[in-house]
């Protein structure tokens, strides 16, 4: 079943005297519970679809309908809403809230969602768990690694129950050995929960991991292809 | 999901504030110390002021005519000898009557001219009941030779060593007071001086000449007074509360004001000491003024540089979800904590501050020497701060206001903050 559907997405900034054309006539459906990335070089375009795509930017021309809603026509505050209910975030960096603890920061979300307290905190434990942060709960971000932040990252964006998570070069910051801890605990909590994730790289590591590779060049999908998985072990 | 719409509880917006508060402590420190020395400086320097104004009104009431002054209408405009209270003593029993908490002295004043064989001077003949009225407790002390008047005693006065020297008499010497009457009739009476005072205040000292009531009545009997319906020219009535004297006045004006007779509290009596109160606020709150701009600019500096070294931050929040407006409640509540520290932070520094002196006293002899007298009255050397509780709440309610009010700028900044941009910080 369709998730997401772009149609004819285009995007242009204006650099001074010159318009620059990010996005040309973007056209993809994105099935639930696909594991997607977007792959390019820089200056592709990877960042400017992801930030269409979660309502953070607004297309030039063209529709961008996510679960029925179109993104497009929302006015701002709907926008805060639709990210907040509908949409989990993983940034490349600077993920989380400085003053509050890792828990704290699964749970903020939770709390502008209106969940009751006891349902958010026993959510906020249960998934920094799953992402191997149960000791390290109550620490705040500077007495975290730069993996286990991203961590939390994925448990906040996870434990809110979110139909897409958009991941903007989560590994870009990462060594190697956390980047594939990371990218392991977002394959497998994606198909535990079937949690759509649509993330940008170039890291070779994330694209042997993806189910579906869609390359940007210049602003257009160059190729889309859904890479076969017989051969890959999913981690436990 | 049933709640579908973004929810920040105000306790969550408290601690968030609370701790990017202290997210850069040392700032946090240096700003609200300034803000409660500011804040102190101002509680001390207005309850020095207050307590300084209250000083001078309390010893004008004393000296004066008291917290409020029964006499014949039209006297304070234009006075004259021949205007009195005919029946005083059964005025007096009148108000005696009413239970004012205090008390009522009767008072004559005579227009005189007080001559000797070396010089006449204007003066001002007050005559009153000796052996109990407030401006002898207030003026005893400051007896410099001779003794205090007795009780019936129709010759004996007290004058101000200013006058004492314009007439060059001393302790026994006799002073004719001559005094103007209706029709331009003179009448006059041989005065024996009985004290010299010096009240450091140079209106009283060269012009106020004491006596007992029992010389004052005299000039009124040959005004056509009877002596037996003690006239008198006022009744001075004295409240132990002030904060009563609006009550007090309004009762005294229901049962005893009349055609002839009006009914003023100190404030109508004395309105030069009330323009210099005035005047004086004045000036200090133009300092005061000086003292919350300081304390604006701290608080603006702490809450504009915390925002803008956040930008990123209000970026990945606002894409994760939170409001445009519930990013400027959050930046808001930062001032508001801000604020409250600041102010209760401030009234420790204040309230101890001002407890100390309202207490000791600050002694300022030896800057004002005996420069105490103005406006007709007198200040005490040694000024114990005085703060009300409106003052209080004014205070609170300004500094806290014009923090708050800081707060505007910073958090319209942060609201205006788009996740995209900001994210690309």
């Amino acid at each position: 079943m369709t998730l997401l559907s772009l149609q004819g997405i285009c995007k242009t900034f204006r650099q001074g005297e010159i318009e620059v054309e990010a996005l040309k006539d973007i056209d993809l459906d994105v099935d639930e519970g696909e594991f997607a990335a977007l792959v390019g070089p820089s200056g592709s375009g990877k960042t400017t679809l992801l930030n269409i795509i979660g309502g953070l930017d607004a297309p030039t021309s063209g529709t961008a309908h996510l679960n029925g809603i179109d993104i497009t026509r929302l006015k701002e505050s709907q926008l805060s809403d639709f990210r907040l209910f509908q949409l989990g975030f993983i940034f490349q960096a600077y993920n989380l809230v400085p003053v509050l603890s890792a828990l704290e920061n699964v749970e903020l979300i939770m709390i502008l969602q209106g969940r009751p307290a006891k349902e958010r905190r026993a959510r906020a434990q249960h998934y920094l768990e799953l992402v191997g942060l149960g000791r390290e709960m109550n620490r705040r971000p500077s007495a975290l690694s730069g993996g286990q932040q991203q961590r939390v990252a994925v448990a906040r964006a996870l434990a809110c129950e979110p139909r897409l998570v958009l991941a903007d070069e989560p590994t870009a910051n990462l060594d190697s050995e956390n980047a594939s801890a990371l990218l392991d605990i977002m394959h497998k909590l994606s198909r535990e929960q079937k949690t759509t994730f649509i993330f940008s790289t170039h890291d070779p590591r994330v694209m042997e991991r993806a189910e579906r590779l869609i390359k940007l060049r210049d602003g257009r999908i160059e190729s889309d292809a859904v890479v076969e998985q017989a051969d890959r072990a999913v981690p436990a | 999901m049933k709640a579908r719409r973004s929810h920040l509880p105000f306790v969550v917006l408290l601690l968030l504030a609370w701790r990017n508060l202290w997210r850069h402590r040392r700032r946090t420190i240096i700003t609200l110390s300034s803000i409660a020395f500011g804040f102190g400086l101002a509680v001390l320097f207005i309850g020095l002021n207050d307590g300084a104004h209250n000083s001078m009104v309390r010893n004008a009431i004393k000296l004066g005519e008291g917290s409020i002054t029964v006499q014949p209408r039209g006297y304070l405009q234009a006075p004259a000898n021949h205007k009195f209270l005919p029946a005083g003593a059964s005025l007096l029993a009148q108000i005696d009557s009413l239970g004012i908490p205090g008390h009522v002295d009767p008072r004559i004043s005579i227009q005189v001219l007080a001559s000797t064989a070396h010089n006449a001077v204007g003066a001002g003949l007050e005559g009153l009941i000796s052996s109990r009225d407030q401006r002898v407790e207030m003026l005893k002390p400051f007896l410099i030779a001779g003794e205090w008047v007795t009780a019936g005693d129709a010759r004996g006065i007290l004058i101000g060593d200013s006058m004492a020297r314009k007439l060059k008499v001393k302790i026994g010497s006799k002073v004719v007071l001559m005094a103007g009457g209706r029709g331009g009739d003179s009448q006059q009476h041989l005065g024996r001086v009985r004290g010299i005072f010096d009240s450091r205040v140079d209106d009283l000292d060269s012009f106020l000449i004491l006596s007992d009531i029992a010389l004052t009545q005299r000039f009124l009997e040959g005004e056509g007074a009877d002596p037996t319906l003690q006239p008198v020219t006022r009744l001075a009535v004295y409240l132990d509360q002030q904060k009563q004297l609006q009550q007090w006045k309004n009762t005294l004006r229901r049962e005893v004001g009349a055609a002839d007779i009006e009914v003023l509290d100190w404030r109508e009596m004395m309105p030069q000491l009330v323009q210099f109160i005035t005047v004086d606020d004045a000036g200090n709150y133009i300092f005061l003024s000086l003292i919350l701009v300081l304390v604006v600019f701290g608080i603006v500096n702490t809450v504009l540089m915390s925002v803008l070294e956040r930008t990123r931050e209000f970026g990945l929040l606002r894409a994760l979800g939170l409001g445009r407006h519930q990013l400027l409640l959050l930046v808001f509540c930062e001032s508001l904590v801000l604020s409250v520290l600041a102010v209760l932070l401030g009234w420790v520094v204040g309230g101890g501050t001002h407890l100390w002196f309202a207490v000791n006293g600050l002694d300022l002899s030896a800057a004002i020497g005996d420069a105490t007298a103005m406006a007709g009255t007198f200040m005490d050397p040694v000024v114990h701060t005085e703060l009300s509780p409106a003052r209080v709440a004014q205070l609170t309610g300004i500094v806290f206001g014009a923090t708050l009010a800081t707060g505007i700028y910073p958090a319209l900044k942060a609201a205006r903050v788009t996740p995209v941009a900001a994210l690309r910080t």
